[in-house]
């Protein structure tokens, strides 16, 4: 069964880019190989360059595949793995690829302009500020959520010494290449080695023993949390600031000599583990080395207790392995501006999103195939998810390469590898940028901002904040739900476009719309009726003030995203309107 | 298929494929050092053509005497110089 779905989203992938996405390419957006593009036309060497197709495709698919493709289908699969599986084929197929080829060629379109000049340009002067705040707290619920996520494994015993020595090797590719220049190849080799040799001797007893001795430093109840779902260990807590301390690192130091390098190495860890696992499947079903059926059922409820309606909450849960809104920043941001031809947009932007739907299969995969049996999700419970997401992932990814033949031990490590740099690849990148995000939108009134280290503390704290006192499931769904408005606002932008171009245009906007109006529901879902409604009304006189606090910082994002979401829409409709009537003034 | 044809598809495949995982591992590496580079030649500029903005910091005789070296780069320093920027410029 496995390989079976594994085969039909690889098929789907090939028919939709084939059949629907070249159609449109062709007929709709006439990409135009000869037409100059903006890497051809203002190439300084720095932001606007070309880069051939290939190349692009890669460094596309390595910005938007992080934890969303893979934890995403995993909570939604507490419904079931079918409808967990439909939308991620038509999120694919009607709205991901959309998405970030649209925003790649309308930033192409319009002298490689990213997101927020974009929207001051087509919808409103406003939207440009409004933009930036929702870009502000939306990064801050990554920030959240991911770190939510990782805190715990980075403290599970096989994981924190490979991890160590992995960014130590990875500072030592930094000097290798930057400082010594050795040659890149002697550089993988060597760092690529020393990181594998300290992930086997992580998943060794001596290794496991010393983490446990830390990890028993404190209480497993460290901090209490006042929403109830379970305190804070000491152990998560204390992996939680060794890995903020990672990111902080990663935001202040300069990007060669710690972020890019350590990604680097981490890479080659990642594509390991992505690859065996794929082939792991492969060979799992013509040799019937491991049972590949599923053991979670296709429907399990529309209605989960703990996350609420299937509609709306399973389509902001699945968000980058269907859709996501930080395509389109990569896309318009970093894409845009590199593309040698406007022809390849569609390989490029598109392709990636396709191949990430592949991925988010495969997580589907893991999670329907095993993980009943490894006590994740509790049938008694209607299949809760018991234990964390990406414990899943790991389990999944384990499991398959055992069947070539990797110990368990290091296998689950590699898993864990790849989880926590898929994450922290992101969240470097994000806390960097909320350091200049708020250095510009606050340091004139308070100039402590313009300093970097004052910036990205304070983005560490509320960081900290969220994941010391949220419930990681809501945080995830608010992330989730946040990332698709603003997935509907780059489509709303690019048929505002289409229309002011006088093309067809339903082919965004109806997914456009079909997107907000779910978001929107699943964010007042989360901030009314969870937060506001069961979190204070009702408690109210019941729960400690930590509860109501809590409740209330929940709803508070969820209500700013949906106002702030609410005006760019009305903003954004009246220069839809404008646009089609050809009344739209962009100032060119 | 030839055996010319043959080796030219996998040599293709070969390109690709080698592409891609630079594309995944190194092209934003790449990218940054690029950027640090110009981000520094940004300001060299600056400090000895400014006047060319309307910024004069270094007495026109020194920008004279630099001028033939700074030439080939003055059209696109000016063009980023000058380009509107948005703070979501920084993701990319």
């Amino acid at each position: 069964m496995a390989l079976v779905m594994l085969l039909v989203s690889i098929v789907l992938v090939f028919l939709g880019y084939q059949y629907y996405s070249k159609k449109i390419d062709q007929d709709v957006l006439q990409a135009d190989a000869k037409r100059a593009t903006p890497a051809k036309l203002y190439n300084d060497g720095v932001d606007f360059m070309p880069a051939s197709a290939s190349v692009l495709f890669g460094y596309q698919f390595k910005s938007i595949a992080a934890l969303g493709p893979i934890v995403g289908p995993i909570v939604a699969a507490q419904y079931g793995w079918l409808p967990a599986i439909v939308w991620i084929f038509l999120g694919v197929l009607f709205f991901g690829w959309v998405q970030d080829y649209g925003s790649a060629m309308l930033a192409m379109r319009n002298d490689g302009m990213t997101l927020g000049g974009l929207s001051y340009r087509y919808i409103s002067p406003r939207a440009r500020g409004l933009l930036l705040t929702f870009l502000y707290i939306y990064l801050l619920l990554i920030m959240g959520a991911f770190g939510a996520l990782i805190a715990p494994i980075l403290a599970k015993p096989i994981a924190p010494i490979g991890f160590i020595i992995l960014v130590l090797a990875g500072i030592l590719a930094g000097q290798m290449t930057y400082r010594w220049k050795v040659d890149l190849m002697i550089t993988t080799v060597v760092t690529v080695l020393i990181a594998l040799i300290g992930i086997y001797i992580g998943t060794t007893a001596p290794a496991q023993n010393i983490v446990g001795w830390i990890n028993g430093l404190g209480p497993d109840s460290f901090i209490h949390r006042p929403l109830g779902y379970g305190d804070m260990s000491w152990a998560n807590f204390f992996w939680a600031i060794v890995m903020l301390l990672f990111c902080y690192l990663g935001s202040v130091l300069p990007i060669w000599e710690f972020a890019q390098p350590v990604n680097y190495t981490s890479f080659w860890f990642v594509l390991l583990g992505l690859f065996g696992s794929m082939l792991g499947i492969v060979v799992a079903a013509f040799t019937g080395s491991v049972n590949t059926s599923f053991e979670l059922p296709a429907w399990i409820t529309a209605y989960q207790p703990h996350l609420g309606p299937i509609w709306p909450i399973l389509f902001v849960t699945i968000a980058c392995g269907a859709v996501s809104g930080w395509h389109s920043l990569v896309s318009t941001s970093g894409t845009a501006r590199q593309l040698e031809k406007e022809t390849d947009a569609l390989p490029v932007a598109g392709g990636a999103m396709y191949m990430e739907g592949v991925l988010a299969t495969l997580s589907t995969i893991f999670a329907a195939t095993f993980a009943v049996s490894g006590g994740f999700y509790d049938p008694e419970k209607g299949y809760k998810l018991m234990k964390g997401a990406g414990g899943v992932f790991v389990y999944g990814m384990a499991k398959f390469m055992n069947v070539l033949h990797f110990p368990m031990d290091l296998g689950k490590a590699i898993g864990i590898i790849f989880l926590v740099v898929m994450a922290l690849t992101v969240m470097q990148l994000v806390l960097r940028f909320m350091r200049v995000a708020s250095a510009e939108l606050l340091g004139d009134k308070m100039p402590a901002f313009k300093n970097p280290h004052f910036g990205t503390i304070v983005a560490e704290l509320l960081t900290l904040l969220i994941i010391v006192f949220g419930f990681w499931q809501w945080i995830w769904v608010l992330f989730g739900g946040s990332n698709q408005v603003f997935a509907g606002i780059a489509l709303l932008l690019l048929s505002i476009w289409l229309a002011s171009e006088g093309r067809s245009y339903n082919w965004a906007f109806i997914p456009g719309m079909l997107m907000y109006v779910t978001t929107l529901a699943a964010l007042l879902y989360v901030s009314v009726y969870n937060a506001l409604w069961k979190g204070i009304v009702q408690s109210w006189g019941q729960g400690s003030p930590g509860f109501l606090v809590g409740n209330l910082i929940s709803a508070a994002f969820g209500l700013y995203m949906v106002v702030a979401a609410t005006i760019l829409l009305v903003d954004g409709l009246k220069a839809f309107g404008k646009a089609k009537a050809g009344q739209l003034a962009t100032g060119d | 298929m030839s055996e010319q044809e043959k080796q030219s598809f996998f040599s293709k495949v070969r390109h690709v494929v080698t592409d891609f995982i630079y594309g995944m591992a190194s092209h934003e590496m790449a990218r940054q050092a690029l950027k640090t580079r110009g981000s520094m030649e940004h300001l060299f500029i600056l400090i000895t053509m400014g006047d060319l903005l309307g910024v004069p910091i270094l007495p026109p005789y020194y920008s004279l005497r630099l001028l033939p070296y700074v030439v080939p780069q003055v059209s696109t320093w000016k063009r980023r110089m000058l380009r509107e920027k948005d703070l979501t410029d920084a993701l990319a």
